[in-house]
C-alpha cells in the first residue's frame, strides 16, 4: 500500500489494518472536503444564474446551468465513492472482528484439548470401576453390620410401620355426605362477574 | 447567544495596570479569567498580541478604554505562568491559548469515543475535528494543534496511539 511507516516507539498497537482502515478514511475525509467544495460552488452558481437572468443574459445563465448540472453529476460520483469507501472500512473493522472471535474459539479448543489430555477414557473407566468396587464393598459392610436385626425383628418393624399407618388412616375425618353446594360454572369467573355487577352501567357502555 | 461581560470591564481604572501589588494581582486575575472565557465563547485557539488590541475584550469602545499592548504582555505573560498560554514565536507576537487543558480535551474525546462504542477504533483527525458525527461535541471544530496535544495526553495515559502517515495523520483508541 506505499505507506511509509512513522516513527516506532514501544511495542505499538496499531496494526497494518488499522493503518489501511486510516488510509481509506483519509481518502474519504478528502472526498468530503471535494464534497463540500463543490456544494458550496453549486450554491454560489445558482444564485449567479439567477442573477444572470435577472439581467437578461440567458445565455449565459444557461451556460452556467450546464456548467452546475455537470458538477452535479459529479457531485453523485463522490457520493458513491465515499460510500464504497465506508463500506470497505467497515468490511476490514468486521474482519478484524472475526479474527478476534477465531482467535478466541482457538483459545478455547486448545484449553479443551488441553482437559482432555488430562481425563483420558481409560482413566475415566478405570475410575468408574473403582468407585463401583467401592460401593460394592460398602454394601457389604453394609449386609454385615444390618445382619444384626433377624428377619423377626424385620416383620415386626414392618408390622409397627403398617399400624402407624393404618392408625393415620382412621383418624381421618368423615368425607361429607351431603352434595356439594352448587358452585358456577367457571369459578374463575366470579370475580369478573362481581365486577360486572358493580359496574353495569359501564359494561352496557361498552356493549 | 452573547457573552457576558464581568462588571469590571465597564470600570476604566480596569484598564490601567495598577501599581499597588495587592490591587495589580486581583487586576490581572480578573483580567486572566475574562481573556480566557472571552476565548471559550469566541472558540478561539489563537491570540495576535496587536490584533487582540482591537478585539473587544481589551478594548472597550463603549467606555473608550483600551489595554496597552504592554499591559496585553503582561497579562498573556500571567497566563503563561498558568499553563494557558504558549507563545508561537520568540517575540512574543503570537500565541496559542488553551482555556481547556489537552487532557481535559483529551478526556472529553475519550468520554465521546467510548460513549459511542468507537474504543478500538481508528480516526483521522478531520474525522475527530470537522466530521458530521462530532457536529454537536464540544471539540467539533478544535484546532489540529490543539487536537493532537490532546490525542498525545492520551497517548501518554495509553488511551491512544497517534498514527502517522505519509499524508496527515490518525489515531487509535483503545
Amino acid at each position: 500500500m506505499g505507506n511509509i511507516f512513522g516513527r516506532k516507539r514501544r511495542p505499538t498497537r496499531v496494526t497494518e489494518q488499522d493503518r489501511a482502515i486510516l488510509q481509506l478514511k483519509q481518502q474519504r475525509d478528502k472526498l468530503k472536503q471535494y464534497q463540500k467544495k463543490i456544494t458550496l460552488q453549486l450554491e454560489k452558481e445558482r444564485l449567479l444564474a439567477k442573477q444572470l437572468l435577472k439581467d437578461g443574459k440567458k445565455e449565459k445563465a444557461l451556460l452556467l446551468l450546464k456548467k452546475k448540472r455537470y458538477q452535479d453529476q459529479l457531485l453523485d460520483k463522490t457520493e458513491n465513492q465515499i460510500s464504497n469507501l465506508e463500506r470497505m472500512v467497515q468490511d476490514i473493522e468486521f474482519a478484524q472482528i472475526e479474527m478476534k472471535v477465531i482467535e478466541g474459539l482457538k483459545v478455547g479448543n486448545d484449553c479443551l484439548k488441553k482437559m482432555h489430555e488430562v481425563m483420558s477414557i481409560e482413566e475415566v473407566e478405570r475410575i468408574m470401576d473403582e468407585t463401583q468396587e467401592a460401593i460394592e464393598y460398602q454394601r457389604q459392610i453394609d449386609d454385615m453390620l444390618a445382619g444384626s436385626l433377624t428377619q423377626e425383628d424385620e416383620d415386626a418393624v414392618l408390622a409397627e410401620l403398617e399400624a402407624i399407618t393404618q392408625g393415620e388412616e382412621v383418624e381421618l375425618p368423615e368425607v361429607p355426605s351431603e352434595s356439594l353446594p352448587e358452585v358456577p360454572e367457571v369459578p374463575e369467573e366470579e370475580p369478573e362477574r362481581e365486577r360486572v355487577r358493580k359496574q353495569p352501567e359501564r359494561e352496557m357502555l361498552a356493549a | 447567544m452573547s457573552f457576558e461581560w464581568p462588571w469590571q470591564y465597564n470600570f476604566p481604572p480596569f484598564f490601567t495596570l495598577q501599581p499597588n501589588v495587592d490591587t495589580r494581582q486581583k487586576q490581572l486575575a480578573a483580567w486572566c479569567s475574562l481573556t480566557l472565557s472571552y476565548c471559550r465563547h469566541r472558540k478561539l485557539y489563537t491570540l495576535d498580541v496587536m490584533e487582540a488590541q482591537e478585539s473587544p475584550v481589551f478594548n472597550n469602545k463603549k467606555i473608550e478604554r483600551k489595554l496597552s499592548v504592554e499591559a496585553i504582555q503582561v497579562v498573556f505573560e500571567e497566563l503563561r505562568k498558568k499553563g494557558n498560554l504558549e507563545w508561537m514565536d520568540k517575540n512574543k507576537t503570537r500565541c496559542l491559548i488553551m482555556w481547556r487543558r489537552p487532557e481535559e480535551w483529551g478526556k472529553l474525546i475519550y468520554q465521546w469515543v467510548s460513549r459511542n462504542g468507537m474504543v478500538n477504533s481508528v480516526f483521522t483527525l478531520y474525522e475527530l475535528s470537522n466530521g458530521d458525527d462530532t457536529e454537536s461535541e464540544e471539540f467539533h471544530g478544535l484546532e489540529e494543534w490543539m487536537l493532537l496535544r490532546s490525542l498525545q495526553a492520551l497517548q501518554t495515559e495509553g488511551k491512544a496511539e497517534i498514527i502517522s502517515m505519509d499524508d496527515g495523520k490518525g489515531v487509535k483508541f483503545f
